[in-house]
């Protein structure tokens, strides 16, 4: 059973600034941790420092990364190396996005070291609704990013004269309705109030799904008119671009293009696996915001038509734009779940009995999940 | 798990012959396998036509009664919150578990608090974060949205024609039931029918949604409006008293164009502040009746004559838009009520349930109505109760 716990932090980027509130610590010591390790400079980049988290618990104490993955339970957001996967004991619990199904090679390595999964992707109710998402913050930060860049774009953004801002969101699953509602707001309700106050004209959101997207002519009156373009398609062929470059070219040239599928263009697959919009670069945490003159378009492969360009926006991972609201969501969303860590051991899970989160925590372990997949 | 003292009650609802839901089978074997006993009233089910024998197969320990039995249990389930005379079958210190609606209802809490019962407010259950545990937000918008485009089909001529374009939804509002709405725009109300179209080849749905700082301003509305062939109304108005749309601005949709009401408030005239509906001039349907064509005779029924209705369009609205489908609503409820139930009864009922235990157990607590007592919680308006 979990007593000791592990919080190293996430060396990938610089600009990943995400990690575990003090309050997840506390909450910690609540159900019975015997020790919480946290890497030296834990929290720093969202202003923390090591004494926010001795503070929240006398049983924290500031360790190396090694000292972190040495600890019963190790949990952080995005998965560690393969090399840092190798120095957990046999035995550990590793909590974080482990993405099993499209990660072969790494339940593979969980398994052979003897390293216990359990994947905070693959963490979903009976429905399959998955219980740590910040799919919100996806369409939030995506959407509030795009207007501050919109508010430098649109002529007279501020002034009471100016017609609607027209958006146009393609895809209407979880991440489209949150971007759609986010645009009613500007992404931003201070910037929302603000323009209202001054009897700005508000925000005319067009969601439009497959049906649409496949329909030139459509899609052409659509762009012409179009101040913000959002992508929140989930394509079934990712191979297949739902905006050719050459409708890029429809878009007014104060347009803004907003990625929030973050799909990666991988030319080493067959066929190559590409982007929603054509010639949309790809960004992450450190840079997500490219004009039309940025160098990243001459780095990009050959193959990606980039001729028509307009300010675009993309980053791998959204949430982590705002990283202590990120965290404050992920640290509720997976306390009760650490509750069962330290409450059942894993091989006793009852993945057909046992409590609502029990049941969960079962399926998301790596090798039952192996077990059904 | 060994036997459990409580029991369990579930009555069915009589309000209105168009109510059929009642809960499934399914959620009663999970109680029955906590090892409590189950008493359903006579007829569970046969609105959705489940039989008794449905209920009793799924385990020894349920039991088919009067509503009076099933009324007296330990721990009593009812989706729509019973009549006043209902309660009264209750026992002292029973559990009652409803769509109870705290914060509109004082008189029906000081009625609770007075026969001595516990009850835990199934619109009141929610997480940590504030979000709804027990909802059905989508089937509002979905079942709605799916009424709209049958009646839109039934009106529009060119709706199957290959050589259309998109049709044109305009969404008002984009909170919960907004954003549910937007999606099943986007899919006609009904998946198999946006497949069937799009094997055709047809142009889908362009699906636009506005938030109140579009929707005072009669020049723009104007131009959508005269382009919008279905208005769904998904806003939540900061004053009632006064409607967002006027019946002559209904009068600028196309002829064939459908509106589809997901707000349901009613007109209550005589109110302080008196409240009006959304869309003025339409009427409010529910169960039994909510596709209204221009020419229905009951379209007044619930339209008072001093309200412009003048400008019709086919109106689809419903009090409880859940309740279209009933099993899927009652499937829905029982999954999410099932790990709750769980909680109520390892637990004991609701009076033993703590502020800081686990998930489940908090949220139970905080939507008991002895914690809304003791908080001393702000009472807003009585209105209607969308279940």
């Amino acid at each position: 059973m979990v007593r000791t716990v592990g919080l190293p932090r996430m060396h990938k980027e610089a600009g990943e600034r995400r990690d575990f509130l003090p309050d997840f610590v506390a909450f910690l010591d609540r159900i019975g941790a015997e020790r919480v390790v946290v890497e030296d400079g834990y929290g720093a980049g969202m202003g923390f420092t090591a004494d926010d988290y001795l503070k929240a618990s006398d049983k924290v104490r500031v360790g190396s990364y090694e000292e972190c993955l040495a600890q019963d339970l190790v949990a952080l957001v995005r998965c560690p190396s393969d090399d840092a996967i190798r120095k957990l004991r046999p035995g550990a619990v590793l909590l974080s996005m482990l993405h099993y199904p499209t990660r072969p090679n790494r339940v593979a390595l969980l398994r052979e070291r003897g390293v216990r999964g359990v994947s905070l992707d693959g963490l979903t109710d009976e429905r399959g609704a998955r219980m740590v998402e910040n799919l919100e913050a996806v369409g939030w930060n995506g959407v509030r990013a795009a207007f501050q860049e919109l508010s430098h774009h649109i002529r007279h953004f501020d002034q009471p004269g100016r017609r609607p801002t027209r958006v146009v969101v393609m895809g209407s699953g979880y991440v489209g309705g949150h971007a759609c509602r986010a645009a009613t707001r500007c992404g931003d309700p201070v910037l929302r109030e603000a323009l209202a106050r001054k009897g700005v004209p508000g925000v005319a959101v067009t969601v439009v799904d497959y049906d649409v997207t496949g329909h030139e002519n459509a899609m052409l009156d659509l762009l012409e008119h179009t101040d913000l373009l959002v992508d929140a398609t989930a394509r079934p062929d990712p191979s297949q671009y739902v905006i050719p470059n050459a409708w890029v070219g429809a878009l007014p040239e104060h347009a803004v293009m907003l990625d929030l599928s973050v799909d990666p263009y991988d030319f080493t697959t067959t066929p190559p696996e590409v982007k929603g919009i054509e010639g949309m670069p790809e960004g992450n945490l450190d840079q997500f915001v490219f004009q039309p003159d940025d160098p990243v378009y001459r780095e990009m492969d050959a193959r990606i038509v980039r001729t028509h360009r307009r300010t675009a926006l993309s980053c791998y991972s959204w949430p982590g734009v705002d990283p202590r609201a990120c965290m404050e969501v992920y640290g509720r969303q997976i306390e009760p779940i650490t509750r069962v860590l330290f409450e059942v051991p894993l091989d006793s899970l009852d993945p057909e009995h046992g409590r609502h989160f029990e049941r969960a925590t079962a399926r998301a372990e790596v090798n039952r999940w192996k077990s059904t997949h | 798990m060994e036997k459990h003292p409580l029991t369990f009650g579930l009555p069915r609802m009589h309000k209105e012959p168009g109510e059929r839901r009642d809960f499934l089978p399914a959620l009663v074997a999970e109680v029955a396998k906590l090892g409590v006993e189950v008493f359903v009233e006579r007829g569970i089910g046969s609105g959705m036509g489940l039989s008794d024998a449905d209920y009793t197969a799924m385990s020894p320990r349920v039991h088919v009664v009067d509503a009076q039995e099933a009324y007296r249990q330990d721990v009593v389930l009812v989706l729509r919150c019973p009549e006043p005379e209902e309660l009264t079958l209750l026992k002292r210190g029973a559990t009652l578990i409803s769509m109870i609606h705290f914060p509109t209802r004082p008189k029906r809490i000081k009625r609770l608090l007075e026969l001595g019962l516990e009850a835990v407010s199934l619109d009141s259950i929610a997480d940590d974060d504030g979000k709804r545990l027990v909802e059905n937000m989508r089937a509002v918008a979905w079942n709605g949205v799916e009424a709209g485009f049958a009646a839109l089909a039934k009106n529009f001529p060119e709706f199957d024609d290959e050589a259309r374009g998109p049709i044109r939804v305009t969404v008002m509002g984009a909170g919960l039931v907004g954003k549910h709405a937007v999606e099943a725009a986007t899919k006609y109300g009904d998946r198999e029918r946006a497949t069937a179209l799009d094997g055709k080849g047809l142009a889908g749905v362009e699906v636009t949604v506005l938030g109140r700082n579009l929707t005072g301003r009669w020049q723009y509305m104007r131009e959508r409006f005269l382009h919008t062939d279905l208005l769904v109304d998904a806003t939540q108005r900061s004053d009632p008293s006064r409607p967002l749309i006027l019946n002559e601005w209904l009068g600028w949709l196309p002829q064939h164009a459908v509106v589809c009401d997901l707000v349901v408030d009613p007109y209550v005239l005589d109110g302080n502040p008196p409240t009006v509906r959304s869309l003025e001039g339409i009427p409010r349907g529910n169960l039994d009746q909510y596709a209204f064509w221009p020419e229905d005779p009951k379209w007044s029924d619930t339209v008072p004559t001093s309200i412009d209705s003048r400008n019709r369009r086919t109106a689809v609205t419903c009090y409880s838009w859940p309740g279209v489908h009933p099993m899927d609503c009652m499937a829905l409820y029982g999954r999410q009520l099932s790990p709750m139930l769980e909680t109520l009864f390892r637990k004991g009922g609701a009076k033993d349930l703590q502020p800081d235990g686990d998930f489940f157990e908090r949220a139970l607590c905080r939507a008991s109505v002895s914690r809304w007592r003791d908080e001393g919680a702000p009472v807003e308006v009585d209105e209607g109760e969308p279940g």
